[in-house]
């Protein structure tokens, strides 16, 4: 995003506003540093600037910064899944679907999420140790699978070393008795990145909104607890 | 993605807090789906939804949009999203979805007992699961939990801690009511998740702690 100096009257409504702390002032004017702008669009699209001096950024349609657009604006439509938005369907269309089956788990390693945002060296520190230790399911439809490079060293294109975005989504898919490996893997790498992620293990459900009991052992072995809510399909969907 | 299932705060809070989605399948049951979620739709909105947008027009019930503009906007893959206050709120929506039974996916998120309840009263199985196993990294870099509780309910990281900030200020301060200033909260939330209701009592509840420094 940027701000038109010639016609922002410096009123800071908009500073507030921006998740990233990106707009500051200088000169009594308002002004975006383009490093930290992820292009998520909120100070356009709230429309609080009364002298409409908020306009986007007329690269921001250039590869690769277009990626900041497609990972940070919910309401950009990424152009490989037609989705708006991070991730895919996962777990919202299972019932119709079935892609997450009996005996299988899905794995959604949210980074840079809540809020925090991330530089993608930091999701590469990620991918290079799911590779490192074989796990190579990842989500092929997911739109970060087209920032990868190199699956077998999980090594990200180059050219988006230095580009950050406010959330990217590494969807797994694994069968269930490779979920320890991945929550192990996960959890060693957690300590080396300089941003933050929420992780969530998809799985079919039992009769009676039970979890299976297998899921809920390996993640408690291995560590982890589960927070009290969660998203939940309910059964209404079919193909 | 709404990233619904990581919302935080309270157990009391909590419970008063569901988010509702009906979700078309890329590639199974889109095409067609346009008349579909606009029955559903219109189902669901005299259940008085806290919020609520769907995906073709992505403005939220406060921005003084038409519950006719909204409708007219449903097309083939359109999804909608839903935040409810209350639990008789959500077993009656899931009630009337239930019997419409127009074969489209349905997502609850909330207290995954609450959930359950609903689901075994009114005859539900549901099908699949999205456990939320937290936050990790460098968590020392996320806002305090008390601004999460609001942040958060905005999965997509577009309400800004720094606004949650500005509206505490001017709540305190008097410039805003703790519902004017949910509102604000809510505005640049574009999947319409944020919960001004909940919302309003968690700046009923903070308001008083905080320390003005700044008019």
């Amino acid at each position: 995003m940027i701000i038109n100096g010639e016609i922002c009257v410096g009123c800071g409504r908009c500073h507030p506003y921006c998740p990233t702390h990106a707009i500051y002032f200088e000169d009594l004017k308002s002004v975006v540093d383009q490093d930290i702008c992820y292009e998520c669009g909120c100070c356009l699209r709230i429309e609080v600037c009364p002298v409409d001096a908020i306009e986007e950024n007329p690269h921001v349609y250039e590869y690769p910064r277009a990626l900041r657009k497609y990972f940070s604006d919910p309401n950009a439509t990424h152009a490989q899944t037609g989705i708006e938005g991070r991730g895919t369907e996962e777990s919202k269309t299972n019932d119709a679907t079935n892609r997450c089956g009996p005996g299988e788990v899905g794995i959604l390693i949210e980074v840079g999420r809540p809020t925090v945002g991330m530089d993608l060296k930091d999701i590469q520190k990620i991918t290079r140790a799911l590779a490192k230790a074989g796990i190579h399911e990842i989500e092929p439809h997911n739109p970060f699978n087209s920032m990868i490079q190199n699956t077998s060293t999980g090594d990200l294109k180059p050219e988006l070393m230095g580009e950050r975005v406010l959330s990217a989504i590494i969807e797994l898919q694994v069968k269930q008795d490779r979920l320890r490996h991945v929550l192990r893997t996960v959890r060693k790498v957690a300590r080396k990145i300089d941003s933050v992620f929420c992780l969530d293990v998809i799985t079919q459900l039992e009769p009676g909104l039970k979890v299976p009991q297998e899921v809920l052992d390996i993640i408690e072995s291995e560590g982890f607890s589960w927070r009290p809510n969660a998203k939940i399909n309910m059964g209404l969907g079919r193909a | 993605m709404t990233h619904s299932l990581h919302r935080e705060g309270t157990l009391s809070s909590l419970k008063r807090d569901f988010c509702l989605f009906i979700y078309p399948a890329r590639g199974f049951n889109y095409e067609g789906s346009g008349p579909k979620v606009r029955r559903l739709m219109e189902l669901l909105y005299p259940t008085d939804p806290s919020n609520m947008i769907v995906s073709s027009l992505r403005r939220n019930l406060y921005s003084g949009v038409h519950p006719d503009e909204v409708l007219g906007s449903i097309k083939d893959g359109a999804r909608v999203y839903s935040t409810f206050n209350s639990r008789e709120k959500v077993k009656e929506v899931l009630i009337r979805l239930k019997e419409a039974d127009e074969g489209i996916s349905i997502m609850v998120s909330g207290l995954v007992d609450r959930v359950r309840e609903i689901a075994s009263e009114i005859g539900l199985n549901p099908h699949t699961i999205n456990l939320s196993l937290g936050i990790h990294g460098r968590t020392d870099r996320l806002p305090p939990a008390d601004i999460r509780q609001f942040t958060t309910m905005c999965g997509h990281g577009m309400v800004s801690p720094n606004l949650v900030r500005d509206v505490i200020r001017k709540v305190k301060t008097g410039k805003l009511s703790c519902w004017e200033g949910s509102v604000t909260l809510a505005a640049p939330c574009t999947c319409g998740i944020y919960n001004p209701h909940r919302s309003a009592e968690l700046l009923k509840e903070l308001t008083p702690l905080y320390t003005v420094t700044r008019w």
